[in-house]
C-alpha cells in the first residue's frame, strides 16, 4: 500500500490517540513525511505476513523528549544514518524498516526513512501504543535483543551500543541521547521477517490510519466521533473500547522528574458520570481511578479526548476547564501475557495495583 | 627490546602517581592488575617510540571516570579486553601494539594489562605526558589524530562505540556513557600508525615514570634526600626542570564530585611564616598553584604534591588536613607547550583566567 497525504493526516491523529497522552506530538514527523511525498518519493507499507522469514528488518525511531524535538528540528538524515551504521555493523542490508512505537511521533520516523531509502515500512510495531523506555517492546518480551543499537544526531555523530540486556541498552542510549541535545535518532532491534511475525504487534500503522479516518468521517457526517471509534474497534486487534468517564478538568498537576513528565489530572464528572476521575501520568496515562477504584490500567489504553472535537489530548496540552471524555481500550493479547506484563505492566511503573483487563472492570 | 619487570611496575606506580599531578587515579589498583596480568600471560615488551615501524597499527587505551569512584568500584579485569575486541571488530584490523594515552596515574597500568592479555608490546610514550581529565586533551588530538572510534566497556560486559568528528564531542558522549556505567569505564581510542605515533606522542614517558619511581626507591634505600635525588634525575630527562614551589602543611581540603570529576581546592600553609598560604585548584589534576595572586605554576606544567619526608606523590583523593608536603613544579616537554597544544590543554581549556607562564620563567 502506498501512503497518501490524506492517510498521513489520519495517521497522525490515530497515532496521537494510541499515544495515550504521550509519545510526542506527531506534527513534526508528519511534516517530514509530507515533505518526502511532495518531493515525489513514496512510502510503501507492507503487511508483516508478506515478509520473507529470512529478510532483515531494522526498526528506526526518535529517542528523547518530544518537547525538545519541537525546538530542535531534525535534519531528516539522522535515523537514516543510524540504520546505515547498524547495517555496516551487521554486514547486511535491511530489506525494510518498522516503527518501534506506534503511539506519537515514532509512527512517522520510519516512514521518512522508508521514503528516503526506498525501503518498505512494515505495518507493525513493538509497543502497540507509546511507552517511555526502549526495553518496553514486545520484540524484547519475546526474545529479540535490542542491541546492537545505533544512535545518531544532526551532526552525523553516532554511538553504537552493545548492551547485555535491553534495560541497560536503554540506560546507556539515553545517556548519549541526552548529550546529543535531548533528542536523537536510533536504529535497534534488528530482526528477521520471521521474528517480526512472531514478536511484533501487527497492523498498527494501518490501525492508526483507520482510527484517524473513522474520527474524520464521523466529524464530516456529523455523527458522534467517539461512538464511531468505539464501534470500529471490534473489527481490530484492539477489540474492546468504552467510555469510562466524561467531565471537566478541574486540576492538572505536572512536573518534570528524572526526564519524565510526571503528573496527575482530576476530572469532575458531568452527568451521567458522578464523582471525579483521577489519572496518573508518567509521559503516558498509566491508571484511571474513581474514588480510589481502578477504572483502567496500563498497558490497556487510557485516552483523554476533547468531548466536542474528539481530538486526543496529549499530556502537555491538558488544561483546567477542558471538557473531556476518557476512553479505555483493550490492547492485543500479545501485550497482556505474563511475560509482557513483566516488562510494561503496572509494577514496571511503580503502581501497586495488578493489571486487570478493561473488559473485566465494572 | 626491554621488557617490563615486576620491579618496573612497582617503580612505575610511584612515577605514574607523580606524573598524575594528583589525578589520573591511584595507580595502586592498576598495579595489582598489571602484576596479575604479567603473572598470568607472561612478559610485556616496552618498545621505544623511535623504534616503532611506520606501518604498525597502534591504539591507545586506559580508564575513564572519577578516580574517587575507582577505589570503590574495582574493575573485573575483563573490561579493557572487551573494549579492544569491540574496537578491532569495528575497524576490521588486528592491533599490533598499545600506546598509553595517559602516563599519569592508573592509565599507565591499563596498557600493560591489556598488552599482556593481548600479547602485544607497549610503546614507551603517551599522549598527555602527565594526566588530564578529558579525552581530547591529548597530543594525539593536538597534532591531528582522530579520537574516534572510541570503544568503551564496563564490568558487566556492556560495550559502546562512539564515533564523532571531533575529539571534544567524543569526550562529551563517552563521558555520558561512563557516568551511566557507574562512573568508571575502560576504553580504546586514537587508532594510528607507527609513523604518526612518532610525530604526535610525548616520547619516553613510561620509562620516565619508571625512572622516577626507581630514583625515589634507591634514594630511600641509600638514605639520601629523595627530593634532591628526584630533581637531579629529572634534570637528565626531557622534562629537565623541577623546582620546589611550596613547602608546608595542608590546612584545608575542599573536594566534591561534579559532572564526573573530582573538583576542589587545597590550601597549604608554608613552614616559612613570612610566606602567604598557597592554594592549588584541582579538576582531577592539580591545575594552578598560587600564592595570593602570584602564579607559582600552571597547567600543563606539572604541579606535584609530595610527602615532605619521602617525596612520595599524594593523589587528590588522599589529601588530608595536617599532611606535611613539598609542592614540586616540573616543566613539560616542548611538544606540550606549543600554541596548538595550549589551545587544547592550556589554562583556558580549564576555565582559568590566568595565561600560561612557563615554570622556568
Amino acid at each position: 500500500m502506498k501512503l497518501t497525504s490524506e492517510q498521513l493526516i489520519d495517521l497522525s491523529v490515530g497515532a496521537a490517540f494510541l499515544g495515550t497522552g504521550g509519545g510526542g506530538d506527531p506534527y513534526v514527523g508528519r511534516l517530514m513525511v509530507q515533505q518526502c511525498l511532495d518531493e515525489g518519493l513514496s512510502v510503501e507499507i507492507v503487511s508483516p505476513e508478506d515478509l520473507d522469514d529470512d529478510m532483515l528488518v531494522i526498526p528506526t525511531a526518535m529517542m528523547g523528549a518530544p518537547t525538545v524535538l519541537v525546538e530542535k528540528i531534525p535534519s531528516g538524515e539522522e535515523a537514516i544514518f543510524s540504520l546505515q551504521r547498524l547495517e555496516r555493523h551487521l554486514g547486511r542490508k535491511a530489506s525494510a524498516t518498522m516503527p518501534i512505537e506506534i503511539g506519537g511521533i515514532n509512527s512517522t520516523i520510519p516512514l521518512v526513512v522508508g521514503a528516503r531509502l526506498g525501503l518498505p515500512v512494515v505495518d507493525a510495531d513493538g509497543m502497540g501504543r507509546a511507552f517511555p523506555f526502549l526495553e518496553m517492546e514486545t520484540f524484547g518480551v519475546y526474545g529479540v535483543p535490542g542491541s546492537p543499537l545505533a544512535v545518531s544526531d544532526e551532526d552525523g555523530d553516532c554511538a553504537l551500543i552493545e548492551a547485555i540486556d535491553n534495560r541497560q541498552m536503554e540506560w546507556l542510549a539515553r545517556a548519549v541521547a541526552i548529550r546529543m541535545g535531548g533528542s536523537a535518532y536510533i536504529a535497534e532491534y534488528a530482526m528477521s521477517g520471521a521474528d517480526v511475525k512472531r514478536t511484533a504487534v501487527p497492523n498498527t500503522l494501518t490501525l492508526a490510519i483507520r482510527i484517524g479516518e473513522v474520527l474524520r468521517r464521523a466529524r464530516q457526517s456529523h455523527e458522534n466521533p467517539i461512538e464511531a471509534l468505539i464501534g470500529f474497534l471490534p473489527n481490530t486487534l484492539y477489540r474492546y473500547g468504552r467510555v469510562i468517564f466524561a467531565g471537566k478538568i478541574v486540576d492538572v498537576l505536572r512536573e518534570t522528574k528524572a526526564g519524565f513528565a510526571i503528573g496527575r489530572v482530576r476530572i469532575e464528572g458531568i452527568a451521567p458520570f458522578t464523582s471525579a476521575m483521577e489519572i496518573e501520568i508518567q509521559n503516558e496515562n498509566l491508571i484511571a481511578r474513581v474514588d480510589g477504584k481502578v477504572k483502567a490500567i496500563v498497558p490497556d489504553l487510557i485516552c483523554i479526548m476533547n468531548t466536542e472535537t474528539a481530538e486526543p489530548i496529549t499530556s502537555e496540552n491538558l488544561r483546567y476547564g477542558q471538557r473531556v471524555t476518557v476512553i479505555a481500550v483493550s490492547v492485543p493479547e500479545i501485550m497482556r501475557t505474563p511475560k509482557a506484563l513483566n516488562v510494561f505492566g503496572p509494577a514496571c511503573f511503580g503502581l501497586k495495583e495488578p493489571f486487570i483487563p478493561i473488559e473485566q472492570i465494572g | 627490546m626491554a621488557y617490563i619487570t615486576n620491579q618496573d611496575i612497582e617503580d612505575l606506580s610511584v612515577g605514574a602517581a607523580l606524573l598524575g599531578t594528583g589525578g589520573g587515579g591511584d595507580p595502586y589498583i592498576g598495579k595489582l592488575m598489571a602484576r596479575a596480568a604479567l603473572e598470568k600471560y607472561g612478559q610485556v615488551d616496552l618498545l621505544p617510540l623511535d623504534k616503532v615501524p611506520d606501518g604498525m597499527n597502534l591504539v591507545a587505551c586506559g580508564a575513564m571516570g572519577a578516580p574517587t569512584i575507582l577505589i570503590e568500584k574495582m574493575p573485573s579485569g575483563d573490561e579493557i579486553g572487551l573494549a579492544l575486541r569491540t574496537y578491532e571488530k569495528r575497524t576490521g584490523r588486528k592491533v599490533d601494539a598499545i600506546i598509553p594515552f595517559e602516563a599519569g596515574g592508573i592509565n599507565s597500568m591499563m596498557p600493560i594489562m591489556l598488552a599482556a592479555e593481548a600479547r602485544l608490546p607497549v610503546i614507551d610514550a603517551d599522549g598527555m605526558g602527565r594526566a588530564f581529565p578529558q579525552l581530547e586533551m591529548e597530543t594525539f588530538n593536538v597534532y591531528g589524530v582522530p579520537a574516534s572510534p572510541v570503544a568503551l566497556a564496563d564490568e558487566q560486559g556492556n560495550a559502546v562505540i562512539v564515533e564523532t568528528k571531533d575529539a571534544a564531542k567524543a569526550e562529551f558522549l563517552a563521558r555520558g556513557v561512563t557516568i551511566r556505567m557507574g562512573g568508571q569505564s575502560y576504553l580504546v581510542n586514537y587508532g594510528m600508525d607507527g609513523a604518526t605515533a612518532r610525530r604526535v606522542s610525548v616520547p619516553g614517558t613510561m620509562s620516565l615514570a619508571i625512572g622516577i619511581g626507581r630514583t625515589l626507591r634507591e634514594a630511600a634505600a641509600g638514605h639520601r634526600d629523595p627530593l634532591d635525588a628526584l630533581i637531579s634525575f629529572l634534570r637528565t630527562t626531557h622534562y629537565e626542570t623541577a623546582r620546589v614551589i611550596a613547602s608546608g602543611k595542608v590546612v584545608d581540603v575542599s573536594r566534591r564530585e561534579q559532572n564526573g570529576w573530582s573538583v576542589g581546592v587545597v590550601t597549604i600553609e608554608p613552614f616559612d611564616a613570612s610566606r602567604r598560604p598557597v592554594t592549588i585548584q584541582i579538576q582531577n589534576e592539580n591545575l594552578i598553584a598560587e600564592e595570593d595572586d602570584k602564579v607559582l605554576a600552571i597547567v600543563p606544567d606539572l604541579i606535584c604534591v609530595l610527602e615532605a619526608d619521602t617525596a612520595m606523590p599524594i593523589t587528590t583523593e588522599r589529601l588530608r588536613y595536617g599532611q606535611r608536603v613539598n609542592v614540586l613544579g616540573i616543566k613539560v616537554p616542548p611538544i606540550m607547550r606549543t600554541p596548538e597544544a595550549l589551545d587544547v590543554f592550556g589554562p583556558a581549556a580549564f576555565g582559568l583566567k590566568k595565561p600560561y607562564a612557563p615554570l622556568e620563567a
